[in-house]
């Protein structure tokens, strides 16, 4: 059953990568300028999004400025105009800039009517005596028009199933380039588009392929896990944010790209990419003088990505991890689950305490023990105490934060999955409890479904996500194998409006 | 004055919401006879909001704010200090309270809060409106419904620029103005946050020039920006038609945007002359400088200027553009969100204090109620500056605040907490004060009314009632405080 969607617009990320692909623009000006999306975890929820007044004229600021930009540029300019004005009013001239231009920021040809609109924008220029005065106001144009600012699939509707619709190829493409670079489609692909050869599974899967060997397929699969796991912004200084996020950065390029084995050696890696500083940070002894080097954790208690600073930053609260968070981290995040708001009576903005000690495991009993709060925190609080032993930058610690009578045991437990209450220790324990879990499987697929559909499941999309996350299983989890499934499975092709 | 009496109607309609309106967005607010505008002053209507309750945990003294004397001439708690001479023009309300639900059965009441604090109290105190959760509004704030009645541009700024907490989002938290959009849902208000581009967005518009060149090109540019606007409005509008209906919600919502903007550009292009000029140009936004933390050796990060975007600078830009803005009649209502609700806003480069705004309320630093109470003055002190342009700026025989009502709303107050079920706490909307600057409508500032017992939107509604609001209730709150007439 082929999932809804609806015309979603372009986050700011995405908006820069398409001005960068698109115009030469590195500016990263979408960023500056438009609101921020919200962010929960992944930033492109379209259901979440709407127009508002400031970014209506933070949109117009942007396309205003861009266009000012590539026609100020002699190179990026000659890339827009492939022809040569015989004059301001060459209409001819400017119809192919339209139509050639039009098809890369529309990520679709124009229709006659379109071509004729824009055409209309050069009595500016014959005013102006400058053929680039209506070039400059044709990208401006286009650069804030729904086209461009909406990924717009309307398809072609099903006789036999009312509300449902057959993307064009266009769309497709647009699909598969958002997903994987996390930009607009480039000419190839577009023409691969024009020449029907994304209408079956095969063509599909090469399409994939040219755009995973391509260096954006990196950075978007990178974006993808910082957004999932919550690493995308740390609250560290910027050294060690930076070297966090290299780190975990590596180890998903390695994984994916690099050995394209177990997918799940992202959880299990033995070895870690770090730079002196970080080397210190963790007690790693053989790092080099200047640069980064793959280091094996040896008897440290380390493995994969669940132990690395970036992802265990997540969660911190009252100047110090929070258990609790870490355990809603846990079951949202991982395993996918949904955790209800604290009631309208709870206090979430204290610490808690407790009257006889002050060691952090104490206080948290306390608290999980008592009222209407114990029902919860006893599923989330104790996946927090396994993961203890880290700090809040992901250092080891034997005890509490200034409290050296309060050791911490780094005992965990989960519960809810099959198998009853499971007992873990530490984050190496945590991800082979993980790893050898269905629920973690699922919910890895289920994460990318979200990332890519720019929304969260609807009870319809459960079957085509077993689906996948079967496939996955049973193909070793080879990732990229993973994505080709997903966009050449046949549903993929279709829609259903809201 | 019957084009502005029709006006009124429309607008009200509008504001209030009771049924959907079929009228284009901004038409009804901009649809102000000009010469009428031009023979008075237009009425103009504020609020500045501090996202931080008024005490400490802990702390008996509820706050530092309310003065000991009751009646003119009040003296000055460190709160308020940097009012200074200014406090003619202010009066202070004390004794106000949201009711909660603890005290209802458990079940929210009108006008009241959730007991679960931060952000509960935004519906109530901004729109007078009890609401089914914590971080969204249920009716359409003050300034909101002013904007509908007096028509112009309506501003909504911030100036704390992020939220400065890693994991979290703000979720609601960001936001102090809610309106009813065209198929009448309460929708927020993006606040802006980028001065450059407001300053660019208000007085870009070239002034009349005597050189024909520039004329001309002045002219073609801005007739050439209306075209690239209408063409991409009637491609919304035809896209329309082919989508599906959840579709068509959100696309309509950007096409009347669209024309929103297009209505504020044709009405834009301020007059250079008498109290109207162009300000400075506020130049490139103060950069953002990420979360706040800790370092390596486990200390916290404020000193190293995380958690902080410039926000001084920030104010004094917004407060710039506001006061032109109003003097220019290009807006005659406003929003100015000093720090969000909850703020998370580093205190160090503003205060000295190395905590953040909103752990001042639960002990960051030592000092309590009083330290709280610097953190309130930070905000005082751009209330005050805001104030001293509008006072400077002669308008009829007086200046500016003479047609202006401003308010001052604090997310909190200090003492019982229904969700913690604790007294002097900062969860708590007890024992809460405002600000009422101005003398339109006979306001009389430069006291200290105690209007025990009395809602926060009670202080809205005679602000609004001030300039020109014909309804005695906001949201499902009604009446007035009739000494801040006097």
């Amino acid at each position: 059953m082929p999932g809804q969607s609806g015309v979603r617009r372009l986050s700011r990320v995405e908006l820069d990568t398409a001005l960068s692909d698109l115009l030469g623009d590195t500016s990263n000006s979408a960023q500056g300028l438009l609101p921020p999306e919200p962010v929960n975890p992944f930033d492109n929820d379209y259901r979440a999004q709407f127009a508002s007044a400031a970014l209506i004229e933070s949109v117009e600021r942007l396309a205003t400025d861009a266009a000012n930009r590539a026609l100020a540029n002699a190179t990026l300019r000659a890339a827009l105009v492939p022809c040569s004005p015989k004059g301001p009013g060459d209409a001819s001239c400017m119809r192919t800039m339209v139509q050639t231009v039009g098809r890369r920021v529309f990520r679709r040809p124009l229709t006659g009517e379109e071509v004729d609109r824009f055409m209309a924008l050069q009595t500016f220029a014959v005013e102006d005596n400058n053929f680039d005065t209506g070039v400059r106001l044709v990208l401006q144009a286009m650069l804030q028009h729904p086209a461009f600012l909406y990924r717009v699939e309307l398809g072609t509707p099903l006789a036999e199933r009312p509300g449902t619709f057959k993307l064009s190829n266009y769309e497709m493409a647009t699909r598969l380039s958002f997903f994987l670079w996390g930009s607009t489609p480039p000419d190839w692909l577009l023409d691969d588009a024009a020449n029907d050869k994304l209408a079956d599974a095969a063509g599909i899967r090469a399409a994939v392929d040219q755009l995973l060997a391509d260096p954006r397929a990196k950075r978007r699969l990178e974006r993808f896990h910082a957004l999932w796991l919550a690493y995308a912004k740390l609250p560290h200084p910027a050294a060690l944010t930076n070297a966090l996020q290299a780190e975990s950065a590596a180890l998903v390029d390695k994984v994916l790209f690099t050995d394209r084995g177990d997918y799940f050696e992202l959880f299990r890696s033995s070895e870690t990419y770090v730079n002196s500083t970080l080397a210190a940070h963790y007690g790693m002894l053989g790092a080099p003088a200047s640069g980064s080097a793959w280091l094996p954790y040896g008897p440290l208690p380390r493995m994969g990505l669940l132990s690395q600073g970036a992802v265990l930053s997540a969660g911190a609260k009252f100047s110090d991890t929070s258990p609790t968070q870490r355990g809603i981290f846990v079951r949202t995040r991982l395993l996918c689950q949904d955790i209800a708001p604290p009631p309208s009576n709870a206090n979430v903005d204290e610490p808690p305490t407790s009257p006889s000690s002050n060691c952090k495991v104490d206080r948290y009993s306390a608290h999980a023990s008592t009222g209407n709060c114990k029902s919860c925190h006893q599923s989330l609080d104790p996946i927090g105490f396994g993961l203890e032993n880290f700090d809040r930058e992901g250092k080891y610690r034997a005890h509490d934060d200034n409290e050296p009578n309060c050791p911490i045991s780094g005992d965990g437990k989960i519960t809810g999955l099959p198998g009853g209450e499971l007992p873990f220790r530490g984050a190496v324990g945590l991800a082979n409890l993980l790893t050898a879990s269905p629920e973690f499987e699922q919910c890895v697929v289920t994460q990318l479904y979200r990332f890519n559909m720019g929304r969260k499941e609807d009870p319809a999309d459960l079957a085509f996500i077993s689906a996948l996350t079967e496939g996955f299983r049973s193909q070793r989890r080879e990732f990229q194998t993973l994505l080709k499934d997903f966009v050449s499975h046949p549903t993929f092709a279709y829609r259903v409006e809201e | 004055m019957k084009t502005l009496f029709r006006l009124h109607r429309r607008a009200v309609l509008k504001g209030l919401g009771g049924a959907v309106v079929g009228l284009p967005l901004l038409e009804a607010m901009l649809d102000v006879n000009p010469a009428l505008a031009q023979s008075a002053a237009a009425k103009r209507y504020m609020v500045f909001f501090d996202g931080q309750s008024m005490g400490a945990d802990g702390d008996t003294l509820h706050n530092d704010f309310v003065p000991d004397t009751v009646g003119p001439d009040y003296d000055l708690k460190s709160a308020v200090a940097p009012l200074g001479a200014m406090k003619s023009e202010v009066s202070i309300i004390s004794g106000l309270r949201i009711p909660t639900a603890s005290e209802n059965g458990g079940t929210v009441p009108s006008g009241g809060r959730r007991d679960a604090f931060h952000v509960s109290s935004m519906s109530p105190l901004l729109a007078g409106v009890r609401s089914p959760s914590n971080t969204a509004c249920a009716g359409p704030t003050s300034d909101q419904v002013m904007a509908a009645l007096l028509g112009k541009q309506s501003l909504v700024y911030r100036v704390q620029a992020d939220w400065y907490l890693s994991v979290a989002e703000p979720a609601g938290r960001d936001v102090i103005s809610f309106k009813r959009d065209s198929s009448n849902r309460v929708v927020p208000i993006i606040s802006k946050i980028s001065p450059q581009q407001e300053f660019n967005a208000l007085f870009s518009q070239p002034p009349s020039m005597t050189d024909p060149v520039a004329a001309a090109k002045a002219d073609r540019e801005r007739r050439a920006r209306a075209s690239v606007l209408d063409l991409v409005k009637g491609d919304t509008q035809r896209l329309l038609g082919k989508l599906g209906a959840g579709d068509r919600v959100r696309m309509q919502r950007h096409l009347d945007e669209i024309r929103a903007l297009e209505l504020r550009i044709a009405a834009s292009g301020p007059t250079q002359t008498g109290i109207c000029q162009t300000p400075g140009d506020p130049g490139p936004d103060p950069s953002s400088s990420g979360n706040q933390g800790t370092d390596s050796s486990g200390s916290n990060t404020y000193n190293q200027n995380l958690g902080y975007s410039g926000e001084e600078e920030r104010a004094r830009h917004f407060c710039d553009l506001i006061h032109m803005a109003m003097a220019c009649d290009l807006a005659r209502t406003a929003s100015l969100q000093m720090t969000m609700f909850q703020s998370h806003l580093s205190m160090y480069n503003l205060t000295g204090q190395a905590t953040d705004c909103h752990e001042l309320g639960h002990g960051g630093v030592s000092g309590g109620t009083m330290a709280v109470s610097k953190g309130i003055a930070w905000h005082v002190k751009h209330f005050t500056y805001l104030l001293q342009k509008f006072k400077d700026t002669p308008e009829g025989n007086g200046n500016m605040l003479d047609n202006m009502a401003i308010v001052y709303a604090l997310e909190g107050g200090h003492g019982h907490d229904p969700g913690g079920a604790k007294d002097n706490s900062s969860h708590s909307t007890e024992n809460m004060a405002m600000m009422l600057a101005g003398r339109a409508g006979g306001l009389k500032p430069g006291q200290h009314v105690v209007a025990q017992g009395k809602h926060p939107a009670n202080v809205l509604v005679t602000a609004m009632k001030a300039v020109g609001y014909a309804s005695d209730t906001l949201g499902e709150v009604s009446g007035d405080i009739s000494q801040l007439r006097g």
